[in-house]
């Protein structure tokens, strides 16, 4: 299967590199091809098979000619970066997006209005709509730039894993040479410390270990030989990657992939090529921009026709236009959310969630799947001893971070035994200088195991290293795959004592083959069956809990046959090696994280899936995700069924079983269908032994049921599906650039517990932006009502656009800002994710409440205050209501100077003028009043004000804020000529009170009824 | 294309869902109980708003405006009104200034001796009504060869408009001959310099060169339902023709004020442009 697979593949390749052009068309089915598994078969093929492929020679290397050739053929070994976007095309994007379009029009068509005046009249009123606008929209263009500009460089970090030296063997000469030049089939050596310049097919190798974190996300270092040990490629000893680094020893191999065509390049590939769909915040928003918009420009070409209809002039027509437009369009609204989600990154950092991409703030709220890595995330990320068996009982060993949890009892000689083998037969030691730290978190020299042994018995007993000086070391068999033990010969502590102390520690099957005694108490006896049994117990104990299991065992050499200075040869087995003491078991684990049960357990409360996806072995997996409550105590997955009932696996109704563990192999085979299958009907599912393409397909299932998918993870090969993700979450401590670079937000403490803080966030500042958009869609639309009266009943303009502008950039912004500071109205925690579908920023209630009102004409608290205090300015001045009905054409007549009020008065154009912008300042202030009212309604959707309480000071301040801002608008000098706004007699302040007070108490029963009769009418129509 | 249906058919199962007996995603319960909300809810809103406005009315005097301060100083108004301050015709065409004399015919018809006959009426100003003086029926008929304007001062409630101007450097020398007592007088003049020998002699009539001082002050509409306001007539005898002229006519007295940004606040300047 693999090899028709990879063979397509390259067919594919060729094809691709034959017809580069047609690009577009192959986009799609290059992505298919990348989340396919890595197509190498170069593992299975024996060396001269390898050779033959890629013509080369197994000690010349390949020809100075036919690596240029390669050279040519394949193109450097370097990843292509993708296409970027030039800086001013997403300059444009921000400065014609969003409303800008809309606003554009109405500046252009005000320019031209204002050009056609200019050219008719002798001094045209002055164009400061135009300008006002166009500054709106350049400034709210520029503003949400320079947000955007924090954007991802993903290719970059890949860029600086490029190795820069590589030494090749060519015409049976070492070189080196720029690792952009290596080519497929050279022959390549690599050492301890370097970094491997392309996936290569191991030839030769001694003592070779690599890193593959960077790839599979596990830190283990792990040998490499030229045997072939694995079908999978990433699996298998004989294949070294792209960009990994070789720890210890030396390699030398043929080089079989490069640049893209790497492993690792196939990643970057895919990460960089990912199309990331839209945020649901940013969905939302546009949906909220199409109604907006599409009522403003339905509203404002209809009411363009009846205004040519009713026989007004062209210029007229559009300045209506204009003005309907400009009333429709929350101007600040956009700023106003792009402020509310930037105060709440802030936030969040503070909690060490740090956002990079702003709309994620959102989307982690809205998440209702988790697919967290296991390393590092759920767990420690280092290996501790969690059990031990010795005296025919398992013991526990404290695994906190803290050590604050339970211990054992350290006084049982056979416990001193076995801390004398695991110190001994260990080759870890402490780095230097790191005296004054705690025992965890000092760095040691070492694989993981041996470090967890160590730090282990340095806690318990005390200082390894005093240990070790006492028990000198004489020599030393270290561990290999064939042995699977690891055993050295040391001097006894007692001086008198001459005899050799044997250690050995290795596979618990293979150490206790070589034993024929086991201690107990502190007494040796015969291993008979019991206790034979009794150790398989334990040993199946262990390992069924997911923990690596190591035996230890020892011997004091017969002082006769191993005589003081007796020289041990480690090559050459001189020495007993059989009928050793076996003293015990201890097994490793990489521990959960003490805080992550707890968080799994809020992410369940708050209705979210947890889903774990790792690279780690199934039982590893299962065993964290039963300890962090992935899978939650009592629930079986169909394995434990069938061993429950003692029946076939294939017999269980996989229904009947909440938990999954799939397994990474099973996932290669699985039909889409058949992964929503799982995804959908269990509820705890563990994915391992994943590969980075499964990792993708993984959260692309997710994503097509519907779900908002988060994905924590650290390493490269975790990036694919961090992009792929709703909201990539990357490891700030652990975490690899690429991670970083790939994901929307960095957990700086590397805890899951984290994300929790900010789902937590994410819904508060969803409500909260609903609250913030209530607030401004409820001033926004009834300043179109003044507009409509005016073309229809002819009465003097109510509100001017300059007015309007000044509302919604001016007075309404802080209060709406000051919305996000709104604490919870309930637990939000306790609650189901939203739907994305149903549960909407702007829905159409909120549509309805707010648009209802145009359709029964200015009928609404805001608009009436306004209206009032117009009436009221107009009739203390002379005009009363009723005169004011069909004024209009003489009122707006530039000839007019003797115009008549209900006294008899004659008024010059200039006269009445002031007192109508007098009448807009006086709506504007009525609206700043009404206002007041409305952003302590918007306080909260259900409970009431008096529950909620005023501890919002932002609010506070931004009540006062406004309120001088509308008082030095209407005040301050030179507004008359600037702005058209005069001052108000304090009296008229006061005339929108009444309907202050008046929508406060509408909107205090309403969400009493709300409260009362939860689900029913009121809150069925009223409720957003 | 198939979301595409989709959402077609989603649209019009919305606008009328057979199964569920619902028009625009409502039932007809649905629609009612929604109707009746929106009524009771604008019905109170509406209530409330003619209440306020009631309210308001309740406050205000019949005679008198509360606040004045933005109609005074009065405003000089002449007729026939100038379009974008320019009048223009040609004195060959006479449709050209058909509109004007129109306009003026109009004005002048509510001071016609026959309306003003009505002695009850006119009861506290004796003799002095007699606003229409002959000379102004020349105006109507000879507006072809020499312009008119009929000027009047605004009507402000109550407002006593002083007849004697603070004299000072504010008045120029060229008023001091044409001050008489119980006068607002009036003058007029080229508004630019260059203009100064072009605009021929400007001829004013009226009671007396100016507004006389015992028509004022006026009293509202519901104490002086036909009180009529005293006019000058303006005549310019001797305008270049061919050439854009601008005049300013200015009145002087005490409370009368003038502003930069209103051209019509105590004085006005007008463009004439008079083709052969």
């Amino acid at each position: 299967m693999g090899y028709g697979r990879s063979d397509s593949y390259r067919v594919a390749t060729t094809q691709d590199k034959d017809d580069r052009s047609p690009k577009k068309k192959k986009g799609a089915k290059d992505m298919d091809d990348l989340k396919k598994e890595v197509p190498i078969t170069e593992h299975k093929m024996s060396i001269e098979e390898v050779c033959r492929k890629y013509q080369t020679d197994i000690v010349q290397g390949l020809t100075n000619a036919k690596a240029a050739e390669y050279l040519i053929r394949d193109g450097p070994n370097a990843l292509t970066p993708p296409p970027t976007t030039p800086e001013w095309v997403k300059f444009c994007r921000q400065l014609f997006g969003g409303f800008s379009v809309l606003l554009w029009t109405g500046a252009i068509l005000c320019f031209l209005a204002y050009a056609i005046q200019a050219a008719t009249e002798d001094d045209p009123a002055g164009d400061n709509v135009s300008i006002v606008l166009t500054a709106v929209v350049v400034i709210t263009g520029c503003f949400s730039y320079f947000q955007e500009a924090k954007s991802s460089k993903i290719m970059e970090s890949f860029k600086n894993m490029v190795p820069q030296q590589a030494l090749v063997i060519r015409e049976g000469e070492k070189v080196q040479i720029n690792a952009e030049e290596v080519v497929g089939g050279d022959l390549v050596e690599v050492k301890g410390g370097d970094r491997i310049p392309a996936d290569i097919r191991v030839v030769s190798a001694h003592g070779c270990k690599v890193d593959n974190s960077s790839l599979t996300g596990e830190s283990e270092p792990q040998s490499r030989s030229p045997d072939c040990t694995h079908d999978n490629p990433l699996e298998t000893r004989n294949i070294a990657f792209f960009s990994t680094n070789c720890v210890e020893g030396t390699a030398r191999g043929i080089v079989i992939c490069t640049g893209d065509n790497t492993v690792m390049g196939r990643i970057a590939t895919l990460t960089s090529g990912l199309e990331t769909g839209k945020t649901p915040i940013a969905k939302e928003i546009e949906h909220f921009i199409h109604i907006i918009t599409g009522v403003a420009v339905f509203l404002g070409l209809t009411f363009f026709i009846l205004a040519i209809v009713l026989g007004y002039s062209w210029l007229e027509a559009v300045i209506f236009l204009i003005g309907i437009i400009v009333a429709n369009v929350p101007e600040g609204l956009l700023a106003t959310v792009t402020v509310c989600l930037t105060l709440t990154a802030k936030r969040m950092a503070k909690k060490n969630c740090l956002v990079k991409n702003l709309e994620a703030v959102e989307t982690l709220g809205s998440t209702s799947t988790i697919c967290s890595d296991k390393t590092g995330t759920l767990t420690q990320n280092r290996m501790t001893v969690a059990h031990m068996w010795f005296d025919n009982q398992i013991h526990e060993a404290d695994t906190t971070e803290d050590q604050s949890g339970a211990s054992f009892d350290k006084s049982s000689i056979t416990w001193i035994s076995l801390a004398r083998v695991a110190a001994l037969c260990n080759r870890a030691q402490f780095k230097a200088g790191q005296d004054q730290l705690p025992i965890l978190k000092r760095d040691v020299a070492g694989d993981a195991s041996e470090s967890a042994l160590l730090k282990c018995i340095e806690l318990s007993c005390g200082s390894v290293r005093a240990m070790r000086d006492r028990n000198k070391k004489v020599a030393e068999i270290p561990f290999n795959s064939t042995n699977k033990y690891q055993l050295s010969v040391h001097e006894t502590e007692d001086l008198n004592d001459n005899r050799y102390l044997l250690v050995m520690k290795g596979a618990p099957e293979r150490v206790l083959e070589c034993c024929s005694t086991i201690l107990v108490q502190g007494k040796e006896q015969p291993l008979d069956e019991e206790l034979k049994e009794a150790f398989q117990n334990a040993y199946m104990e262990l390992g069924g809990l997911g923990e690596r299991v190591l035996g230890f065992c020892h011997v004091l050499l017969p002082e006769d046959q191993y005589p003081k200075g007796f020289a041990f040869d480690t090559d050459d087995v001189n020495f007993q090696t059989k009928d050793l003491c076996f003293v015990g078991l201890m097994s490793m684990i990489d521990p959960p994280r003490a805080a992550v049960p707890d968080a799994v357990g809020k992410c369940r409360s708050a209705g979210i899936k947890v889903i774990m996806v790792t690279g780690d072995h199934p039982i590893t997996a299962k065993a964290i995700a039963k300890g962090v409550g992935i899978i939650s105590e009592g629930n079986e997955t169909v394995e434990d069924i069938a061993a429950r009932l003692n029946i076939p696996v294939s017999q269980v109704n996989p229904r009947d079983a909440k938990a999954c563990v799939c397994h990474g192999t099973d996932l290669k085979d699985l039909s889409q269908d058949q992964m929503d299958d799982i995804l959908r009907n269990h509820t705890e599912i563990v994915f391992a032994r994943t590969s980075p393409q499964q990792k993708l397909i993984i959260v692309e299932g997710c994503q097509r049921l519907g779900a908002i998918v988060a994905v924590t993870g650290d390493g490269v090969n975790d990036s694919p599906a961090l992009k792929k993700a709703d909201i990539g979450v990357a490891m700030g401590i652990s975490g690899s650039d690429v991670s970083k670079q790939a994901a929307d937000m960095i957990l700086l403490d590397d805890n899951f517990a984290s994300i929790v803080t900010g789902v937590e966030e994410g819904r508060l500042i969803f409500d909260n932006l609903k609250k913030s958009i209530a607030y401004t869609l409820t001033s926004n639309i009834p300043e179109i009502t003044p507009f409509l009266l005016f073309i229809i009943v002819n009465i003097p303009l109510p509100l001017g656009t300059i007015t309007i502008l000044c509302i919604d950039l001016g007075t309404d912004m802080v209060p709406a800002i000051s919305l996000a500071y709104e604490a919870a109205e309930s637990d939000i925690m306790k609650r189901q994710p939203r739907n994305p579908f149903r549960d909407k920023l702007v829905n159409e209630r909120l549509i309805s409440i707010a648009y209802g009102q145009i359709v029964i004409v200015c009928l609404n608290p805001h608009a009436l205050g306004g209206f009032f205090a117009y009436f009221v300015i107009l009739a203390e001045n002379g005009f009363l209501p009723t005169t004011l009905v069909g004024i209009r054409l003489n009122w707006d007549d530039r000839s007019c100077n003797d115009l008549e009020d209900t006294y008899g008065q004659q008024w010059t154009y200039e006269q009445r003028k002031i007192v109508e912008f007098t009448c807009h300042t006086a709506f504007f202030v009525s609206i700043v009043v009404v206002q007041w009212a409305d952003v302590i309604i918007c306080k909260t959707r259900r409970n009431s004000v008096f529950q909620q309480g005023m501890r919002n000071k932002i609010l506070i301040f931004g009540l006062f804020e406004e309120t001088a801002l509308a008082a030095f608008l209407s005040y301050c000098p030179g507004m008359d000529v600037a702005l058209r706004m005069y001052p108000l007699k304090p009296s008229w302040w006061f005339c929108a009170f009444p309907y202050s007070f008046l929508i406060f108490v509408y909107d205090e029963v309403r969400k009493l009824l709300i409260r009362r009769n939860p689900g029913g009418w009121v809150e069925r129509e009223t409720y957003y | 294309m198939q979301a595409n249906k989709d959402s077609d058919g989603g649209w019009r199962t919305f606008v009328w869902n057979s199964e569920k007996k619902e028009f625009l995603g409502r039932t007809g319960s649905s629609w009612l109980k929604i109707f009746l909300f929106y009524v009771i809810f604008y019905g109170c809103l509406a209530g409330i708003f003619i209440g306020t406005i009631q309210a308001l009315l309740l406050t205000l005097s019949n005679y008198k405006p509360t606040y004045q301060d933005r109609v005074a100083p009065p405003g000089l108004s002449h007729t026939p009104r100038s379009e974008k301050s320019e009048i223009a015709f040609s004195l060959s065409d006479a449709s050209s200034y058909k509109k004007y004399t129109d306009a003026m015919t109009k004005f002048l018809k509510k001071y016609d001796d026959d309306k003003q006959t009505d002695q009850m009426k006119f009861e506290d100003c004796g003799g002095k009504c007699q606003l229409m003086p002959e000379r102004f029926l020349k105006c109507r008929d000879t507006v072809s060869s020499t312009p008119w304007l009929i000027v009047k001062l605004n009507r402000i409630v109550n407002f006593s408009e002083g007849g004697r101007p603070p004299m000072n450097n504010s008045v120029e020398e060229f008023l001091l001959p044409k001050l008489k007592p119980n006068l607002i007088p009036i003058f007029c003049k080229n508004k630019r310099e260059e203009d100064a020998d072009k605009i021929g002699e400007i001829k004013f009539f009226g009671l007396g060169e100016g507004f006389p001082l015992q028509y004022y002050p006026y009293y509202g509409k519901l104490l002086h339902p036909q009180y009529l306001q005293p006019l000058v007539a303006i005549q310019f005898n001797n305008l270049t023709l061919n050439e854009e002229l601008r005049i300013e006519c200015k009145v002087f007295g005490e409370n009368i004020g003038y502003s930069e940004k209103d051209r019509y606040q105590g004085r006005f300047d007008v463009k004439f442009n008079i083709a052969s």
